[in-house]
């Protein structure tokens, strides 16, 4: 291995000072760009056979992480002392959980990074408009499953309000964070002409 | 005010070009890679530790940001984007190569990186070059490319704590080998 600028004899006080950007032996472009033909249409995004492969891919993930969300809950609370009430949120006429996105102070408390809470409020900003512009089914489709992970988002805050060092209940909550993010995402980038869930 | 109009047009100019590279211009791509291949591979080098595994990194960096660009947020930092990338890349390579050392989490102390007498940049980078791959890794992102530890810890997957313990261990280990206080 050899250091960075070898025969740098140049004098720094702070490690600040030193080289930020080092320019690689010898040009990599014609090896990335002799990759970049190998992979059609990846750049765009757009909608081609393998990304809505994909995106199948990342719903079914999403219902089995939920699926394990529901087991890890059933566990926190088996575990715990005194079993816990209602946890639900607010349920609509037809019977279904309503979507509440709003930030809680438990939020903050495990998704503390700024840029984190910036992205999401963007996305819930324009959540309805986006949910608005997709065909029926699929809004059906994202609004139940926004509405299962808020519900597995507030059983999992209320069992680690009880047990806060409860790992597996850290964890499965932020999974269920990321996974929150991803659907938000998803549907932000699906609504866009020329795509789709 | 010069310099904030030329930040302004210089993030125009990436938009422009990243808006291009999405709809599949390689010219366009090609002209963010000639911006940003120095900082990328400079970390990547830093990481590894290895010209040619950096070269390799380097390279699968800007495939994978090609790959991904679809996803990339304008308003976001293009550099950042492409380091946090070459991070998980240069993480990923270097897995493979052999185990990472663990290490508890403990408070660092707030340092700012001066060195009590000026060194020589190679003296420096050969120092940074032998400390161990956990203490390089926090050190490289936050003391030279100027990331909170919160932003270095999410990028290397560690938690805050572990990070700030792993530059007070750099640290510690930079004032034995160029004896000299780094504070």
């Amino acid at each position: 291995m050899t250091s960075p600028p070898d025969n740098d004899a140049r004098k720094v006080t702070s490690l600040r000072e030193l080289p930020q950007s080092l320019e690689p032996p010898h040009d990599l472009w014609p090896r990335i760009e002799a990759q970049l033909t190998d992979i059609p249409d990846a750049a765009a995004g757009r909608a081609t056979p393998a990304r809505a492969g994909a995106m199948r891919a990342r719903w079914l993930a999403v219902a089995a992480m939920l699926a394990c969300v529901a087991t890890g809950v059933w566990i926190g609370r088996s575990f715990l002392p005194g079993a816990p009430g209602s946890t639900a949120g607010p349920v609509s006429a037809n019977n279904q959980v309503v979507p509440d996105l709003r930030t809680t102070a438990f939020d903050a408390a495990y998704v503390s990074d700024p840029r984190y809470a910036q992205q999401r409020a963007a996305l819930v900003r324009t959540l309805q408009a986006k949910l608005a512009a997709l065909p029926p089914p699929a809004r059906a489709k994202v609004e139940a499953s926004l509405a299962t992970i808020e519900k597995a988002k507030a059983d999992l805050e209320q069992a680690l309000g009880r047990d806060p060092s409860n790992a597996l209940l850290q964890e499965l909550l932020v999974n269920t964070y990321q996974d929150e993010m991803r659907v938000l995402s998803d549907v932000h980038e699906a609504s866009d002409p020329g795509r789709g869930i | 005010m010069a310099d904030a109009q030329a930040e302004d047009t210089r993030i125009d100019w990436e938009g422009t070009l990243v808006q291009r590279a999405r709809a599949g211009d390689k010219r366009a791509f090609e002209r963010l890679y000639r911006e940003y291949a120095g900082r990328v591979y400079g970390l990547c080098l830093r990481m590894t530790r290895d010209p040619q595994m950096a070269e390799d990194c380097t390279q699968d960096t800007f495939i994978n940001a090609w790959r991904a660009l679809g996803k990339f947020e304008t308003r976001s930092s293009l550099a950042t984007w492409l380091h946090r990338i070459a991070v998980n890349v240069s993480l990923a390579k270097r897995r493979k190569s052999g185990p990472v050392e663990p290490l508890p989490e403990e408070e660092g102390a707030a340092t700012k990186w001066t060195l009590e007498t000026p060194i020589e940049v190679h003296e420096i980078e050969s120092a940074i070059g032998a400390l161990p791959d956990g203490a390089r890794d926090a050190l490289v992102l936050h003391a030279l490319y100027g990331y909170s530890h919160g932003e270095a810890a999410q990028m290397l997957g560690i938690a805050e704590g572990t990070c700030k313990a792993q530059l007070h261990r750099a640290r510690n280990l930079l004032r034995e080998r160029l004896g000299v206080e780094v504070s």
